[in-house]
């Protein structure tokens, strides 16, 4: 169970990304984010896992305080949560097996990880990542050989192999073709389904979240202004989050 | 003169720009103004040619034309009279750099003993064996009883029309007996044992048999030092190839490969330690490492500026400091090209970790990842890379500068080069010149495949 109590963030520049957010997400949820850009979700999603200092407040995973983990702890409730970025965040220069084995990092030693070795477990089970999202014959490409979807399966990859008890991601699909979004989501979807991981994701198209949310939380200049239920945004509501001015384009 | 276009003209005819400035268009006319004080001041100045001051009547017509044509309400012709104001600067140009189109044609056969040995690189050479048929002759006269004269070992002789006299004077040279055909070259020892090739008719061409065996020929008695009561015997030799060896690597040729093989290992040397230091001045010296603290902003000004001043300075004039400092040869040209190297590097090294993308350092330091590990996964593959390709391509860059660097005493190929230009050697320069030519193109070639490789 994750807790967000209070949580602010004040920018050095004098922005306030967050103001007194607070919200918990029960193991196995399906949590999406959603408000305008610059809304805060990046920066909500950055808080969970430290990414980002928090100004203020407390965010507890299974009951470990984050906002006050020393490096050592940090790095190892990190290890649990997985996140997926709207950039990929990929090393283009290195190859694909590579840049999934990297999601393993905080379970290995130091020296035999900077020294390239890797033991034949670990290997295996990044290549059954790349396999369950379809690109097990590009392992041994460079990263930036890859299509923008693609990479995004690389990215999902990447953050598998940690094992993740929570999966942030963080707009998944906001730079991919529309028609590939589904098939991005869908990854999510089954994570989260057969395996119970709980997901936090942010997107800014509202008909992608009502269909794999099982909660919304709106966020609107850094407050939340809507929890819950996906089917309960009316028009009323829609306006509340998106402003005056903002129509409903439906995804297909 | 009630006509304003006229007056205008005739202003901008007594002070350039007046007319402009008096119908209102206060920049223009201030900007030809100056412009044409700079090019008289000039012309006064560097005493130039009247040439110049055509191009300088040219640019003030142009100037009252425009002056004209601003006052009479037309559309002013901006890039004729911009071109007009440039033309008496280029005819300065022209006269200051010496520009001699006629001496470049005319004298092009003086570059002719250059290109030839460019055309005939000092590489392989066959080993000789002359015959020789030679008589003594006396300077002064009068010659002794004794005074010798040798038969050629194919049995040629030579007979001499007079065997002593004094520097200047004719000779007639009758020879028979030689091969048919054959060719011969006039030698001239002196009694010290200093030979030299004698001219015929000016010439140092050599001079054919004819098909008898024989010929006649006369030369004269070149300039040697002699005492007046004193005849000695001087000794003038017609040689011919007896025998020839095939193509050998000559001594010229081991020089210069021995010295390409100095020139690229300083390259290398100046190329690995100056990328080793470059390392820590691009740490130092790349903002978003060094931004936050302000001791390390302090860091990153020093470390800029350390490079940048190094960076301004040729490695030639580098070269000439560390020729006096540790004396001619190799070392002082490694020395001078890893300043050089610490400070090109650094900039390029430092630039590649500004522009890293700090997206998946973001990635994997969400992972767990400690420092040391986002080091190794995050930063290094996306900086190692370009260091690798900008190393090598500095190593193609070192090498052609270790090549000129000779010039100025800092070994390698150049400090030979530089030699056998100034002893007029140009077929052992020529050979300099290739090697340089073909080890440079090697090197780029495989500097451009690792670039494209890693890039």
């Amino acid at each position: 169970m994750l807790e967000v109590i209070n949580v602010s963030k004040v920018y050095d520049d004098g922005t306030r990304a967050l103001n007194n957010v607070s919200f918990t997400v029960e193991d196995g949820e399906f949590l999406v984010l959603i408000g305008l850009s610059g809304s805060g979700k990046s920066t909500m999603l950055r808080c969970i896992n430290r990414l980002i200092d928090p100004t203020e407040g407390r965010i507890l995973y299974n009951g470990q305080d984050i906002t006050n983990a020393d490096p050592r702890e940090l790095r190892q409730i990190r290890r649990q949560i997985g996140m997926v970025f709207q950039h990929f965040n990929l090393v283009k220069r290195s190859s694909v097996l590579r840049n999934v084995l990297s999601g393993r990092l905080g379970y290995t030693n130091t020296l035999s990880s900077v020294l390239g070795l890797w033991s034949a477990e670990d290997k295996q089970k990044a290549m059954e990542n790349l396999r369950l999202v379809g690109i097990e014959n590009k392992a041994n490409n460079r990263a930036d050989e890859l299509s923008g979807g693609q990479q995004q399966r690389v990215g999902i990859a990447r953050a598998m192999m940690q094992e993740p008890t929570l999966m942030l991601a963080d707009e998944p699909v906001a730079s991919l073709d529309p028609a590939l979004a589904d098939s991005v989501m869908r990854y999510f979807e089954k994570l989260n389904q057969e395996r119970g991981t709980s997901v936090i994701c942010s997107l800014h198209v509202l008909g992608l979240a009502r269909r794999y949310a099982t909660r919304i939380i709106a966020l609107k200049a850094g407050e939340v202004v809507y929890n819950g239920d996906p089917d309960l945004i009316d028009d009323v509501r829609f306006r509340e989050i998106y402003g005056d001015e903002a129509v409903e384009h439906s995804l297909r | 003169m009630s006509n304003p276009a006229a007056l205008a003209a005739l202003f901008s005819l007594i002070l350039p720009g007046a007319g402009q400035i008096r119908s209102g268009h206060r920049s223009r006319g201030l900007i030809i103004l100056v412009i044409t004080l700079i090019i008289v001041g000039l012309v006064l100045w560097l005493n130039l040619s009247p040439a110049s001051w055509l191009g300088l009547a040219v640019a003030w017509a142009a100037n009252v034309w425009d002056a004209w044509l601003i006052a009479g309400g037309q559309r002013p012709k901006t890039a004729l009279l911009a071109l007009a104001l440039a033309l008496p600067i280029y005819v300065i140009g022209w006269q200051v750099t010496n520009i001699d189109l006629v001496r470049f044609f005319t004298s092009a056969n003086r570059a002719a003993p250059v290109v030839r040995g460019l055309l005939r690189p000092d590489f392989f050479a066959r080993e000789i064996d002359y015959g020789i048929a030679g008589n003594d002759f006396y300077l002064p006269c009068p010659a002794p009883a004794d005074a010798e004269s040798s038969a050629a070992p194919n049995g040629a002789t030579v007979t001499i029309s007079q065997n002593c006299g004094l520097p200047g004077e004719t000779v007639q040279l009758t020879g028979q007996g030689f091969d048919p055909n054959q060719t011969l070259q006039l030698w001239w020892t002196n009694p010290v044992g200093a030979e030299s090739r004698v001219r015929i008719f000016g010439e140092f061409e050599p001079f054919q048999v004819d098909e008898n065996g024989g010929f006649q020929t006369e030369i004269t008695v070149p300039n040697q030092r002699y005492e007046a009561d004193n005849p000695r015997a001087h000794s003038l030799e017609l040689r011919y190839i007896a025998s020839q060896s095939s193509y050998q690597v000559t001594e010229n040729a081991r020089l210069v490969a021995s010295r390409i093989g100095e020139t690229i290992a300083q390259a290398l040397m100046a190329t690995f330690v100056g990328a080793l230091l470059a390392m820590p001045f691009s740490l130092f010296g790349a903002r978003n490492l060094m931004a936050g603290n302000p001791a390390l902003k302090v860091l990153y000004y020093i470390s800029r500026t350390v490079m940048n001043v190094l960076r301004s300075v040729e490695p030639l004039i580098m070269a000439i400091v560390f020729v006096v400092w540790v004396g001619l040869g190799p070392f002082a040209g490694v020395l001078a090209l890893t300043m050089h190297t610490i400070a090109a590097l650094g900039k390029l090294y430092s630039e590649s970790i500004e522009s890293i993308d700090v997206g998946p350092i973001e990635a994997i330091r969400a992972t767990g990842a400690n420092q040391f590990q986002i080091i190794a996964y995050g930063v290094l593959p996306q900086v190692i890379p370009p260091w690798i390709a900008f190393t090598v391509f500095r190593w193609d860059i070192n090498v052609r500068m270790s090549t000129i660097i000779g010039f100025v005493g800092g070994g390698g190929i150049g400090f030979l080069l530089a030699q056998w230009i100034r002893l007029s050697e140009y077929r052992a320069a020529g050979a300099a010149i290739w090697a340089i030519a073909v080890v440079v193109i090697i090197l780029d070639l495989i500097s451009a495949r690792v670039r494209e490789r890693l890039i």
